[in-house]
């Protein structure tokens, strides 16, 4: 089970320049610097729209464009969003902490057992995982939905939480196992010589040292539970747990074009997103390209 | 599932001989291990997806739900959804859709990547913040797009009114074709960072010697590209084209914010248009026909994905 390409890249930290070129290479660093930044600016720039809005009063957004700047700052808009959006905000951060918690109990101990024990179907059960990252959402919320139906599990926290792991279960065991590989064997085996067993070691050597990569699982799983629509919208159809997605989609059909609230609204969604950018940056690419390339 | 449960001693790495009953107690704690997510491949992926079959080849009606019975209806379900139009035109847009939102979201992706594989200042600040739009919800991600493409007063109205390319506003969403092509543009902006961020890492593994080799020898920019960068980095490349399939294809809360799959079905992809048979128009068993359909679509794509795997890992 080698890797594509992550395994090279991630200890070749070697940067290059390519080119000799015939500008001194000061100046050249500070033009790439300048077009890199135009990059960002232009694949950005909704994002940054979307707060401007958020920040202008109602009565300006449409009436005048919105500029680089606000023409005038409020957070009138952040109130209101704010006090549609409470509760639902409130069902989005349980949903979400309960599908870490979920996948986090379900993942770890497997992703340690796939990378530490050798068993006969190990190829078979990472091949299920991949392939279980193919499914169609749509396809598991039709079967979902019928048999949630029979075990009173629709309009509830339970139901949405198991099917929200399910963006996150086969994920966090491929990403997380890829980072228990990581780890030195010489110290599982010296603890196994003195004795230690596997649940021991389990707690005591591989869930220390693998924190980063729990803790990168977690804040992914937070993630995909915190952005998932379309079990809130298949398995809520009462509307009694309505996680902000869900919540914003309704705004949206309902009053189309208050925008300044509504951008408001996109805003708050977004808080999670901006604290795994910061917390995790590091690990984002590297978890990616584990999720995707590893087998 | 067989093999996680199969109690048959494999080689344990290194570990002294012990007595028989021990090995066999610590094979059982080590497939404690890994039985949960055995059970929970089963349980949240196997069976709904056979269940889902099953629905399909079901006369599976609303009154099916509560009374758990369907009578066997062989493939009639299937034979609807391929009589009805607006099938077709959820295939048709699932196709044009994931052609054309792929072509730019990797060329787009290779572009951006190649420009990043430089050294400069900030560079490195620069890619991560490049990731902003993939870990959006996509549901903030519509609604965005949504202010920039309403009809009265939107930015891209506005902008190309001024350039003198519109007099009256395009209303976006209102048609097949301006709103496919509206859900095409937040997808390909949507799906930016994770194409970029993964072709990122394969540029970084084409070894810097070729390349200076190659420079050595008179190629210029663009043949080095064509000729070093392009072969070396086709493995990773067919992995992110394979994956961004599978992704595209499933393609389901853009469309439902943006267009809800109309105007008259005309934007449905496969996703929207199963969820419309089961969820609005209570067709279940067409419904879980449509999705199996789609997931065909998948099963074929994963297919050629992890045979693409395999033999780039014979490969390296």
């Amino acid at each position: 089970m080698s890797t594509v390409a992550v395994a090279r890249s991630a200890g070749a930290k070697r940067r290059r320049a390519s080119g000799r070129s015939r500008v001194r290479p000061a100046l050249r660093s500070w033009l790439l610097l300048v077009a890199g930044l135009a990059i960002i600016v232009v694949v950005l720039f909704p994002v940054y729209y979307a707060v401007i809005v958020a920040l202008e009063p109602s009565s300006t957004i449409l009436a005048v464009a919105p500029g680089v700047i606000p023409h005038q700052v409020t957070f009138a808009n952040f109130h209101a969003a704010w006090d549609n959006e409470v509760s639902n905000i409130t069902a989005s951060l349980l949903v979400s902490l309960g599908v870490v918690l979920l996948t986090l109990l379900i993942a770890t101990p497997a992703a340690h057992g796939l990378a530490r024990f050798r068993f006969r179907g190990i190829s078979i059960v990472i091949f299920a995982l991949l392939v279980t990252q193919m499914v169609p959402g749509i396809s598991l919320s039709i079967a979902f939905y019928v048999t949630f139906n029979k075990l009173h599990l629709l309009n509830g926290y339970l139901g949405l939480v198991l099917a929200d792991s399910t963006y996150a279960v086969p994920f966090a065991v491929l990403v997380l196992r890829a980072y228990m590989t990581s780890l030195p064997s010489s110290i599982f085996e010296a603890a196994e010589i003195d004795g230690c067993g596997h649940g021991r070691a389990f707690l005591r050597i591989a869930l220390p040292m693998a924190l980063p990569g729990i803790i990168t699982a977690g804040l992914f799983a937070f993630l995909f539970a915190w952005g998932d629509f379309l079990f809130a919208l298949t398995l809520n159809s009462s509307g009694s747990v309505q996680p902000l997605t869900l919540g914003l989609y309704k705004f949206v059909t309902a009053f189309g074009s208050n925008w300044g609230p509504m951008m408001a609204t996109v805003v708050l969604a977004a808080i999670p997103s901006g604290i795994v950018l910061a917390v995790a940056q590091r690990w984002i690419s590297g978890g990616l390209q584990a999720g995707a390339l590893k087998g | 599932m067989a093999p996680a449960r199969s109690g048959e001693p494999a080689p344990v790495s290194r570990a002294p001989v012990r007595p028989h009953r021990r090995l066999r107690r610590r094979r059982l704690i080590q497939l404690a291990f890994v039985a949960p997510v055995v059970v929970y491949v089963v349980v949240m992926f196997a069976y709904p997806l056979v269940f889902g079959v099953s629905m399909s080849l079901e006369d599976f009606t609303f009154a099916s739900l509560a009374t758990g019975f369907a009578k066997f209806a062989g493939l009639s379900n299937y034979r609807q959804v391929f009589d009805n139009p607006v099938t077709w035109t959820a295939i048709v847009n699932t196709v044009i859709y994931t052609v054309i939102t792929l072509f730019f979201q990797f060329g787009l992706g290779l572009a951006i990547a190649s420009f990043f594989n430089r050294r400069f200042p900030l560079s490195r600040t620069l890619r991560t913040l490049i990731l902003i739009p993939w870990l959006l919800p996509l549901i903030a991600t519509g609604t965005i797009f949504r202010l920039l493409f309403a009809g009265s007063g939107g930015l891209v109205n506005r902008i190309l009114a001024d350039l003198h390319i519109i007099h009256s506003p395009i209303f976006w969403l209102d048609s097949r074709v301006s709103g496919m092509a509206a859900i095409i543009i937040v997808s390909i902006w949507a799906g930016l960072p994770f194409n970029t961020i993964l072709l990122y890492a394969g540029l970084q593994d084409v070894p810097r010697e070729i390349q200076e080799a190659a420079m050595v020898d008179g190629a210029n920019a663009w043949q080095r590209f064509r000729k070093v960068t392009l072969p070396l980095i086709r493995p990773v490349a067919a992995i992110v084209l394979m994956l961004g399939l599978i992704y595209t294809v499933k393609t389901f809360d853009i469309v439902i914010l943006l267009t809800n799959g109309g105007p008259g079905n005309a934007t449905q992809l496969l996703a929207t248009d199963a969820y419309t048979q089961v969820f609005s128009n209570l067709q279940f068993a067409n419904g879980a026909a449509i999705g199996n359909i789609l997931l065909l679509f998948c099963a074929i794509i994963s297919v050629i994905y992890i045979w693409s795997i395999r033999r780039s890992e014979r490969q390296a």
